[in-house]
């Protein structure tokens, strides 16, 4: 009993909390912000709980299993959602639903665990349904807009299609093999062609999760629609947490298949750079924009997954890391400004610098960081994710991403330019920035610069994949 | 011919499956699509007995065929879908579908055929779990086995299902809702 | 071995088309006299061949598909609602074994082990006969009775269901003949499960779309709701149907909650096992009887609900009533255990 609490207490925390927001629904007189008071201070406590008494080991016959790493992970993931809940505090106050926002997005995390956490593909699956569905749902919870419910109907349906292919894949994984366990697949693995058909199927409806091209078509969409918050945790908590899984479950349970899936990371993370750059250059709006560019920057971590070397696994965990402070800033500077004024277009943002100077420089901020210029953090994490993918020698390939760089820095600096130099008659008006948020955007603000000088952090990490 | 009986009711059954299977997809009449889709349900179910899990197909029954497809029929019905309301699509379309389908299909069976072509004794080598078979579909072994070996997932599947109730039930709700004309 | 099997499908089948013929009857008769009416009299001794009329009439009656049907559907739709209520009575116990020449003959058709969920997957797929009729018939009074018919029986399902679980834990099986057994060895479930009961009786009226919960064939709403279009037998089977469900749902009320073919005290008479079991299945029809009485009565008492009153009952007051129900029969049953 005892091991089960140490081992399982980031799932029993973030249960809790969903008892207690649905509790907090029934008749208990909360009003909006004292409710986004205790989901602020839940979820911080539940991020620092996150760093005491952890164990490892595993529980209900492999089906659950943690170790450090995970821990790590799963304290990443917690990270970004206390985030979430700082930077887009003004939105979540005027949404009528807080507590079931809260509740979804907490049981999506809570599926992320359970799929990061998951020994057998069974509970796997379990866990990656969790994680869209509910996600799902949050996104029409901008009840008033159309294309609110076309987003979340998009996803579901999508969602739904790639649980299809996977669930195919799982079954046609069970037929060859006669288990679903990940500690006994690995050797079970003899490159039959079943199993890589099935095997392709299980990376299909990964790579649809992802958005990785030619599986993102859903991704623009869902995320121009959904009400910011929920974009932000699309774009930011999930694919962290299907970056880890991809991982995980690429180097442990499909480490013999290495070779298959090297040629096949490859071709999709040149095409979902250049698709995610393309179209991100001719972008207006601001939600587009940043779709189109995690698009591109899905493309950069599978080029540290296609390493295979436990650098390559450090420097995915890292990337995704420093993906969510620069990530997360821009959404939090982008969700303030359509809050507060309705604009989205980056047309909107010229002169930006005049009249909302820290807004402007946080925003710079990120997308240095995400265009990866130098001191920022996302331009270690860039070099390590190249670095990893060059161990395999393939420089062609490099050299392409090398390429897509150039052209995302060309982009970036669009947004840039548009707020600190162009001249714009009535520019975005000074934006009142909550405490709460102001507090996250300095985080994110300080994670972006400092995590890139802390070596310690990426040795930390390494250590762990060892 | 008798020893043999089961495996001519399976292929049967999975006939009559597949071929319902193809006619919910191939239906111009979204009513008619749901009522072979319930064809469908009861061909697996059928399936199910033959693998001696009664359980398993009367809560196919009961659980698919109906309650989950009354509210297919119903949500239809209420929506008044008609063949003529399915939207046309080019042959553009339709030519890459067949195309893309074709190739799949030539792709499986090429795996399948392959598979089961040279890897018989690595099929054999697997430890596979023969279930017990008079035994495997009684209730008290169903329980066990949920209970004991996948009571993880179980309570999982429990959580996944109130959250997507409480998005179902925010929706749902009546409210003063005004869908704004401009966007 | 089979011709046994044959021979007793072909009583219950018979004895429930039977019954269900002469319930027209009795419905008829118990309302005139509820109402202080004489009811029909014309057709044989005291109305006794008005069935047979009745039938006679539905069977000459111009075959009429309405022009713009879906013909095929039209057919199915009372054709499944009549083969499924004919199915109902296959797992149910009718009586005990019976001795003849040396063989045990047992009274029931198929002992099957999960013979609850049985009967609950045949009631479950009741509405298919009911939509698709009144789909197919094209007339949107048809449909409005079919997707009320639809809502009603997947909600009260739930409710059926949930009173079924309790019941089962108290059993221990789901097998119909055992859940016989455990009474006759102990005492009649409606005693241990009376809000069980009750639950599962308000459950069976809406199952089986009597009044009060006729709203499916709501005439002053809906003319005549799913089956508005049909005519001649297509009709009789329809409302036939409706009597067959009459009749197999008071025979499983029977069975669950007053024992079956039990007679109580029955075993200190010490009569011979073949004559103990003939007065059992009496005393199950005799229960039976009881049960169809019952609902013709409450259909001459009550009158019909509001369509969001009957579904307040089912989702806020049936649904939370049987988990009460289930939650405390399985406290009382571990702390007894």
């Amino acid at each position: 009993m005892n091991e089960f609490i140490t081992l399982m207490k980031p799932e029993l925390l973030l249960m809790a909390m969903i008892f207690i927001l649905l509790i907090s629904k029934l008749g208990v007189g909360f009003n909006q912000s004292n409710l986004m008071k205790l989901i602020q201070g839940m979820l911080l406590i539940n991020f620092i709980a996150g760093f005491f008494m952890n164990g490892e080991g595993q529980l209900f016959d492999n089906m659950y299993h943690t170790s450090s790493l995970i821990v790590l992970e799963k304290n990443i993931l917690n990270l970004g959602m206390v985030l979430i809940s700082f930077l887009f505090t003004d939105w979540f106050k005027k949404c009528d639903h807080l507590a079931e926002v809260f509740v979804l997005m907490l049981t999506a995390l809570l599926g992320m665990f359970y799929m990061i956490s998951s020994g057998n593909l069974l509970m796997f699956y379990l866990g990656l349904e969790m994680a869209t569905i509910p996600v799902a749902a949050a996104a029409t919870f901008n009840l008033e807009k159309k294309v609110s419910s076309e987003a979340a109907m998009k996803m579901i349906l999508s969602s739904a299609f790639s649980s299809g292919i996977m669930l195919f894949g799982i079954s046609l994984i069970y037929g060859a093999m006669g288990t679903l366990d990940f500690s006994e697949i690995p050797a079970l693995l003899n490159g039959d062609s079943l199993q890589v058909m099935a095997f392709i199927f299980l990376f299909t409806a990964f790579a649809f999760k992802m958005s990785v091209v030619p599986f993102h078509l859903w991704t623009a969409d869902v995320y121009e629609g959904s009400p910011i918050g929920i974009t932000a945790f699309l774009s930011v908590i999930s694919k962290g947490a299907i970056a880890f899984v991809f991982v995980s479950t690429l180097y442990k349970v499909f480490q013999p298949f290495h070779e298959i899936w090297y040629n096949m990371i490859m071709v999709l993370s040149v095409m979902t750079m250049l698709v995610g750059n393309l179209f991100a250059l001719r972008q207006q709006n601001i939600k587009r924009f940043l779709a189109f560019s995690s698009i591109a920057q899905v493309g950069f971590i599978l080029i540290g997954v296609s390493s295979n070397s436990i650098q390559g696994a450090t420097s995915v965990i890292y990337f995704v890391l420093v993906y969510i402070f620069s990530n997360l800033a821009a959404f939090g500077v982008a969700g303030l400004v359509s809050f507060f004024t309705g604009k989205e277009n980056i047309d909107d943002y010229k002169n930006f610098y005049k009249t909302n100077p820290l807004l402007s420089w946080i925003f710079a901020l990120a997308l240095f960081s995400l265009s990866g210029i130098p001191p920022t953090a996302g331009f270690f994490g860039k070099l390590f994710l190249l670095t990893s993918g060059a161990s395999n020698g393939n420089y062609a390939f490099l050299i392409i991403a090398a390429l897509n760089m150039m052209i995302s820095l060309f982009y970036y600096l669009k947004v840039v330019r548009a707020m600190f130099m162009d001249k714009n008659e009535n520019p975005i008006l000074p934006i009142q920035i909550n405490f709460a948020t102001k507090i996250a955007l300095f985080v994110c603000g300080g994670g972006i610069v400092l995590a890139g000088f802390f070596g310690f952090v990426f040795d930390y990490i390494q250590a762990l994949v060892k | 011919m008798i020893a043999n009986l089961p495996n001519y009711i399976f292929f049967f059954l999975a006939f009559i499956a597949i071929f319902f299977a193809i006619m919910v997809i191939t239906a111009k009449n979204p009513i008619h699509s749901c009522l072979y889709l319930v064809l469908t349900m009861f061909a697996i179910a059928a399936n199910y007995v033959l693998l001696n899990a009664q359980f398993l197909a009367i809560v196919q029954m009961i659980v698919y065929a109906g309650a989950i497809m009354v509210l297919f029929l119903f949500t239809v019905m209420l929506l008044n879908l008609n063949a003529d309301s399915e939207p046309v699509k080019s042959n553009l379309m339709k030519f890459a579908g067949v195309i893309v389908g074709g190739t799949l299909l030539l792709l499986f069976t090429a795996a399948l055929r392959k598979s089961i072509g040279d890897a018989e004794p690595v099929m054999n080598s697997i430890p596979m779990q023969i279930p017990n078979h008079s035994n495997v579909g009684l209730i008290q072994n169903l329980g066990w086995v949920l209970f004991k070996d996948y009571v993880f997932p179980f309570e999982a599947i429990s959580i996944l299902i109130l959250s997507a109730m409480i998005g179902a039930v925010v929706l749902g709700k009546k409210e003063k809702v005004q869908l704004s004309t401009n966007d | 071995m089979l011709v046994e099997k044959l021979i007793i499908i072909s009583c219950v089948i018979g004895a429930s088309l039977g019954i269900a013929m002469y319930s027209t009857l009795l419905e008829r008769k118990l309302a005139a006299w509820l109402q202080d009416r004489i009811g029909p009299n014309r057709a044989g001794p005291g109305g006794m061949l008005q069935p047979l009329a009745d039938g006679v009439k539905l069977f000459f009656k111009e075959e009429f598909i309405p022009a713009n049907a879906n013909k095929f559907l039209f057919i199915m739709g009372p054709s499944i609602a009549m083969l499924l209520a004919c199915m109902g009575g296959a797992v149910i116990p009718w009586g005990n074994t019976l001795e003849i020449a040396g063989r045990t003959v047992s009274l029931q058709i198929a002992n099957v082990n999960i013979g609850v969920l049985y009967m609950f997957g045949v009631v479950s797929l009741g509405a298919y006969g009911i939509m698709i009729g009144g789909w197919s018939s094209n007339n949107k009074y048809s449909l409005m009775g079919a997707i009320r018919a639809a809502s009603q029986i997947i909600s009260y399902e739930l409710a059926m269901g949930l009173s079924l679980i309790a019941l089962i834990m108290l059993n221990g099986s789901m097998s119909l003949n055992d859940i016989v057994a455990h009474q006759i060895n102990g005492h009649w479930n409606v005693i241990y499960q009376p809000l069980g009961f009750l639950i599962f009786l308000v459950c069976a009226f809406a199952e089986t779309n009597r009044a009060p919960f006729d709203l499916p064939e709501c005439e002053t709403e809906l003319i005549g709701g799913y089956h508005t279009e049909y005519g001649s037998m297509k009709l009789g089977f329809y409302l036939f149907a409706e009597y067959v469900n009459m009749f197999i749902s008071s025979a499983l009320m029977s069975t669950l909650f007053f024992g079956g073919y039990d007679i109580p005290f029955v075993s200190l008479f010490g009569l011979s096992h073949n004559l103990e079991t003939i007065l059992g299945t009496v005393f199950l029809f005799a229960k039976i009887g009881g049960f169809i009485f019952l609902f013709m009565w409450v259909r001459w008492t009550l009158p019909r609900f509001r369509y969001d009153q009957l579904m307040n009952l089912g989702w806020k007051m049936l649904i939370p009533l049987a988990l009460l129900n289930l939650i405390i029969t399985a406290v009382v049953g571990l702390l007894i255990k």
